[in-house]
């Protein structure tokens, strides 16, 4: 019994179910001590601001699965959604899937700059994500014109989109965004598990000497994982948009450090190869759930996010370090103790120790 | 240690090279730019960035890094400013702020050395957490109004024309120049940073190093953030955002191995001045703040893209002329 | 035994040499694989078997010579092409990916032209090749953890999977216990008898004894001879690796046995090594022989406070202590020199002073914490002199050096830390034979000044001639511990493989 179960589950899903209960936990906590916590205006709001997130963490999570980091999604956010919003103002006869096709194409060619950097520069990732981070926002910054997107100055379809109701049960509506969200999130699961190059990406992450000399095109891999980081980015950056309509210059500034605090605490590895898409949506379903429910409980600020993220991203990796490494040992079989590719000290190499 | 230097020598060149080019480029858009009284302005505004940057050179050059400095710089002045509000004496504000840097020090610290987690996911958890600490004291507040003596220390003349904050610096940069040089703990961080094993199977303690590396990071870090205080004469939740951008491509630029093992403060200091005198001069072509940045984040990668693409280059040539030998061997041989 | 001239060669290797810098790694060397043999390659470290692998896996190119397939020359420009070539290598250090399961990390290098992957397919054709190889694996567990035997088995499964038609095993049997060597041994046999052409590597003679049907013999990049099985003897082996008459070795000189530096009583740690028990008397060698990975290493690194034993006694001048850290180790006055220079001996960028110094750095300090420069210079001159360390200069970076100088300012640094018990990993690994002389000169010397000495060596010749006893482990047991005059190389070797594995020559 205990075999069968060794074989089909893995530490990393017994993590899944924790977090699951976790958010049980905290939905039905919150749900006792708050009013009206269960309303369709608290689910709307929860669903959309997690969709934007998770459309981001599912992005950064092929990108973490390689042992790199993308810290320059915010910034691609804040660009796109700003840029899409300034050319509706300004062109309102714009088609609704051309401005689509504009924010993912501007994530695209902004991951693109990044992939080339981190897998043929050979530049660590933290290096190059930092700098992009600065570049990509110092763009933002001056775009000329005002530095405002006003909702009443765009398009009608813009706001009919975010207030849309696509399916309802019950009382409680499915919006566009979400549903996107839900599809993107489909997706990038049966990437990861059907497609040969969602392996790939774990092979890569898991030991990057084997997968250099196996022949896997690991430079080729990782551009792509960062292209399609920056197309996610971008999307977020059109949802972003139509769910908030006012837009400024500092639109989604520190959101990368929620999106990969997201994908960590959903137990996505930073030392790559190890982590799923379910974890990364759970992580940020929890995340922001937290988020949301303190808000309204504690009556606290917008101000306690940043202390919160920071305490749950240590805590989730300290756990994993702690505690999934213990229960891998006792998973796995007995017998000469093998010291796998992150534990051996080459530090030379590895990147992800530094950068 | 020859050759090393050898190779430090010619990256030392480059940037002084590039240095000398900016100071230019700065004298010719602007008439009194070599002015003494300019020249300190241009430190002036930078300094708690660049007494960050030469603690940050020993975290790199130990092969860790710390990317929550601009955090616990806003931190520690928050700390001081929430208890100088409610009317706390301001020395033991001021003490306050320090030990706060210390205790965040401590905490990166031991998750580092003793957990064993990654110096990078720590302190970016530190970037985030200890940021938000900082906005739940001063929500969007602005504290100011320090005592005089605070105010005049940080904005006045000291010694001469030398504030109190680059008299610290010029100590502070001495005193590391030394311990890096030429004290056995420098030597200890080298080796530690070269090669981690090596160090510990030589009977180095390198988790006390490392952790002591950390409080004293933070404390500097905390240091910094009173001075950025004085200076501005206020405070704010967001202060000091984005310093370690600026620490890091200090330390970067000026040939410090992100791997470690490697580096020397001579390099930081030339990269400092460049970019010191960088955002002076676009700050007088009325660049802003932000685009500065990108400037800046540019210049990061650029500092660890550049030697990649010479070694890049040096390597196909290499190739190319082993080759040619190669074949003018098998010519003479007769094919 | 398959007859193995009337077929013809599945590889040629014609005239290959290749060159870095100032060394000539291979010289003119040419070999002929045969379809359906194992074919051992032997000869020491630096004779150029690693260079040979790497330009028949393409990491390598060579400067002369060419790869003959199937009579056909072949460029072999990488990896991959080596495997769409049918050529295969598996190391030591088996490379897998722990966090795929078993029968992804066999399938996850295929060029796949298929848009999804088929897992139940993936499953059974993994199960299929282990059943060939007649190994049982659950091909759902993630590779970590697995031991090393397992892990190397994956990588002969993704060789098969890959149709491969020359395998070449670098060193297979380092890490593994001597049921999982015959277990390997099997497979390579099972290979063997499919058709594939196995190049066994390795300088174990015991292991050629066992499985080779030809044997050839590198020295110093040159090819020396190939004999079949029926014509390879024990001396004709050493004197074509070696070039010299085994009695010109070294041998230690008999002295006196001085006083108890050390007692172990039962030692243990757990899944690593159990009740271990021994002395160590001053002015003696005590050899520690085995099969490499019967854990020596981790005992002398237990003494040494790296990582420290779970449960037993240490006793230093009849008191017992605990050994926590190697500060604590070296205070104590126990040095431990370690069998890897390049990751754990030495820092490769720093000069030969810095070196030396490090482990007593902190008796160069002045009050101040500065370092004194001027009397480390004097410690690595003392040494550089003592030892005939060959350097232009002691500021020299160490990792210029060759080999052999480089052991020896590893050997000065645990010297200078005036130890009274000295544990030299496998000291005399990978340098030259004239530099591997004089360390066991060093030795012979060192024990006369009244230290005790402990010797881990996988080389049988070395521990016999330099011991004064011998302790044998085996998976991490004591076997036992011989005297000088008791032990022979049939003794030994049966104690290290606790079988008797194989025909074994008399030395």
């Amino acid at each position: 019994m205990m075999e069968q179960l060794k074989r089909y589950f893995r530490p990393e899903q017994l993590r899944e179910l924790s977090l699951v209960f976790l958010i049980v936990l905290i939905f039905l906590f919150f749900g006792s001590q708050i009013q009206g916590y269960f309303s369709p205006r608290i689910f709307n709001r929860v669903t959309s601001d997690v969709a934007i997130i998770a459309v981001v963490a599912l992005g950064e999570t092929l990108v973490l699965l390689t042992r790199n980091y993308d810290l320059s999604v915010g910034s691609i956010v804040g660009l796109t959604a700003f840029t899409v919003g300034k050319q509706l103002t300004a062109y309102p006869d714009m088609l609704p899937m051309v401005a689509l096709l504009l924010a993912i194409s501007l994530g695209v060619s902004m991951g693109l700059l990044n992939g080339l950097l981190v897998s043929f520069g050979r530049v660590p990732s933290i290096i190059v994500t930092l700098g992009t981070m600065a570049i990509f926002r110092s763009t933002l910054v001056s775009y000329p014109g005002n530095k405002i997107v006003v909702t009443n100055d765009l398009p009608q379809w813009v706001l009919d989109l975010g207030r849309m109701q696509l399916f309802t049960i019950g009382e409680f509506n499915i919006r566009p965004v979400v549903a996107g969200g839900l599809v993107i999130f489909i997706i990038f699961q049966l990437v990861t598990i059907y497609l040969p190059y969602g392996r790939r990406l774990y092979a890569i992450g898991s030991n990057p000497d084997a997968a250099h000399i196996g022949g896997l095109p690991a430079q080729r891999i990782v551009l792509i994982a960062y292209i399609i980081c920056g197309a996610m980015a971008g999307l977020a950056g059109f949802m972003f948009m139509v769910r908030y309509g006012d837009l400024t210059v500092t639109g989604a500034q520190g959101m990368e450090m929620q999106v990969i605090a997201a994908a960590v605490v959903g137990g996505v590895s930073t030392n790559g190869g190890v982590g799923t898409m379910i974890g990364a949506l759970l992580g940020a379903l929890m995340i922001n759930l937290l988020q949301q429910s303190l808000l309204r409980w504690l009556v606290i600020s917008d101000f306690w996010v940043g202390a919160l993220l920071g305490m749950l991203i240590l805590v989730a990796v300290t756990i994993d370090a702690v505690i999934i490494n213990r229960l891998r040992d006792i998973w796995t079989q007995r017998g000469l103790e093998i010291k796998s590719g992150d534990e051996k000290k080459v530090i030379k190499e590895k990147e992800s120790h530094v950068a | 240690m020859l050759r090393r230097l050898e190779r430090l020598k010619s990256w030392e060149g480059l940037l002084l090279l590039i240095l000398i080019l900016v100071i230019i480029f700065n004298t010719f858009s602007t008439p009194h730019y070599l002015l003494v009284q300019n020249q300190i302005n241009l430190f002036q505004l930078h300094i708690e960035k660049i007494i960050v940057a030469l603690i940050m050179t020993f975290i790199i050059i130990n092969a860790e890094i710390d990317l929550s400095v601009g955090s616990v710089m806003g931190l520690a002045g928050c700390v001081m400013a929430f208890l100088f509000e409610r009317g706390v004496p301001f020395g033991v504000c001021l003490l306050a702020g320090l030990l706060t840097g210390v205790l965040a020090g401590a905490i990166n610290g031991f998750m580092v050395s003793y957990v064993g987690l990654s110096s990078l996911i720590v302190t970016l958890a530190g970037l985030i957490g200890y940021r938000g600490v900082a906005h739940v004291l001063l929500e969007n507040r602005s504290v100011g109004n320090y005592p005089a003596w605070f105010d005049r220390l940080g904005q006045q003349p000291l010694i001469g024309p030398l504030p109190l904050a680059m008299i610290i610096f010029f100590v502070l940069l001495v005193i590391a120049l030394v311990i890096l040089q030429r004290s056995g703990a420098g030597r200890y961080i080298f080796v530690i940073g070269n090669n981690r094993e090596v160090a510990r199977y030589s009977g180095v303690n390198v988790r006390r190093i490392k952790m002591t590396l950390f409080v004293v990071s933070g404390f500097v870090a905390a240091f910094a953030g009173l001075l950025l205080a004085a200076r501005l004469g206020s405070m704010r939740g967001d202060t000091a955002q984005g310093t370690e951008l600026d620490a890091i491509t200090m330390v970067l630029l000026g040939g410090v191995s992100i791997f470690g093992g490697s580096g020397s403060l001579f390099g930081v200091l030339l990269s400092i001045l460049i970019i010191l005198n960088l955002r002076n001069g676009m700050g007088l072509l009325n660049i802003t703040g932000e685009t500065q940045t990108g400037v800046i984040g540019a210049l990061l990668i650029m500092s660890v893209l550049g030697p990649n693409i010479g070694r890049g280059v040096r390597d196909a040539w290499n190739r190319r002329r082993r080759v040619q030998r190669i074949r003018v061997g098998e010519e003479q041989k007769g094919g | 035994m398959t007859i193995v001239e009337t077929k013809t060669p599945i590889l040629q290797i014609r005239h290959i040499s290749k060159r870095f810098d100032t060394t000539q790694a291979l010289d003119d060397v040419s070999l002929d694989l045969y379809p359906g043999e194992i074919h051992a390659l032997m000869g020491e470290n630096g004779a150029g078997k690693s260079t040979l692998i790497k330009i028949m896996t393409g990491v390598y190119h060579p400067d002369e010579g060419e790869i003959l397939l199937d009579g056909k020359p072949i460029r072999v420009g990488n990896s991959v092409e080596a495997q769409a070539y049918g050529i295969a290598a598996i190391y030591q250090e088996p490379m897998v990916y722990p966090d795929l399961n078993v029968a992804e990390n066999i399938f996850i290098t295929h060029r796949s032209r298929r848009l999804f992957v088929n897992w139940r397919k993936m499953y059974s054709e993994a199960e299929d090749i282990l059943a060939k190889l007649d190994v049982k694996l659950d091909v759902r567990m993630p590779a970590r953890g697995l031991t090393l035997a397992a892990q190397q088995t994956i990588e002969i499964a993704k060789a098969i999977s890959l149709n491969v038609r020359v395998l070449i095993m670098d060193e297979p049997t380092a890490s593994l216990s001597a049921h999982e060597v015959e277990q390997l041994f099997n497979l390579a046999r099972s290979l063997r008898d499919q058709g594939v052409s196995v190049l066994f590597i390795s300088h174990r003679m015991e292991e050629v004894f066992e499985i080779a049907d030809r044997v050839t013999i590198f020295r110093d990049g040159r090819w020396i001879s190939t004999l079949p099985r029926s014509e390879f003897t024990r001396e004709r082996a050493i004197h074509d690796m070696v070039g010299r008459k085994i009695e010109e070795f070294f041998a230690k000189s008999l002295g006196q046995r001085g006083e108890l530096l050390m007692s172990v009583r039962g030692m243990n740690k757990e899944n690593v090594f159990a009740d271990i028990n021994f002395d160590v008397y001053g002015g003696e060698v005590l050899g520690f022989a085995g099969l490499v990975g019967s854990r020596r290493t981790d005992v002398g690194i237990a003494l040494f406070g790296v990582e420290p034993a779970d449960s037993g006694e240490i006793l230093l001048d009849g008191k017992v202590k605990k050994i926590r850290s190697p500060e604590q180790a070296l205070r104590m006055g126990i040095a431990y020199m370690t069998e890897d220079r390049r990751q754990m001996g030495l820092t490769m960028p720093m000069s030969i002073t810095s070196n030396i110094s490090l482990p007593m750095l902190h008796q160069y300090l002045s009050r101040f914490g500065l370092v004194q420069r001027r009397g480390e210079e004097a410690t690595a001159e003392h040494y550089r002199q003592r030892l005939s360390i060959r350097t232009p200069s002691i500021q020299q970076p160490v990792g210029m050096l060759s080999g052999g100088n480089q052991q020896k300012v590893m050997l000065s640094k645990w010297l200078n830390t005036r130890p009274q018990i000295l544990i030299l990993d496998e000291p005399t690994r990978g340098i030259d034979v004239g530099a591997k002389a004089e360390v066991h000169y060093i030795i012979n010397e060192l024990a006369a000044q009244g230290l005790g000495i402990i010797l881990i060596s996988s080389d049988m010749p070395e521990i016999m001639a330099m011991s004064d006893r011998i302790l044998v482990m085996r998976e991490g047991r004591q076997i036992g511990i011989f005297t000088r005059e008791e032990a022979t190389q049939e003794i030994i070797l049966t104690a290290a493989m606790g079988q008797n594995g194989g025909v074994m020559e008399a030395a």
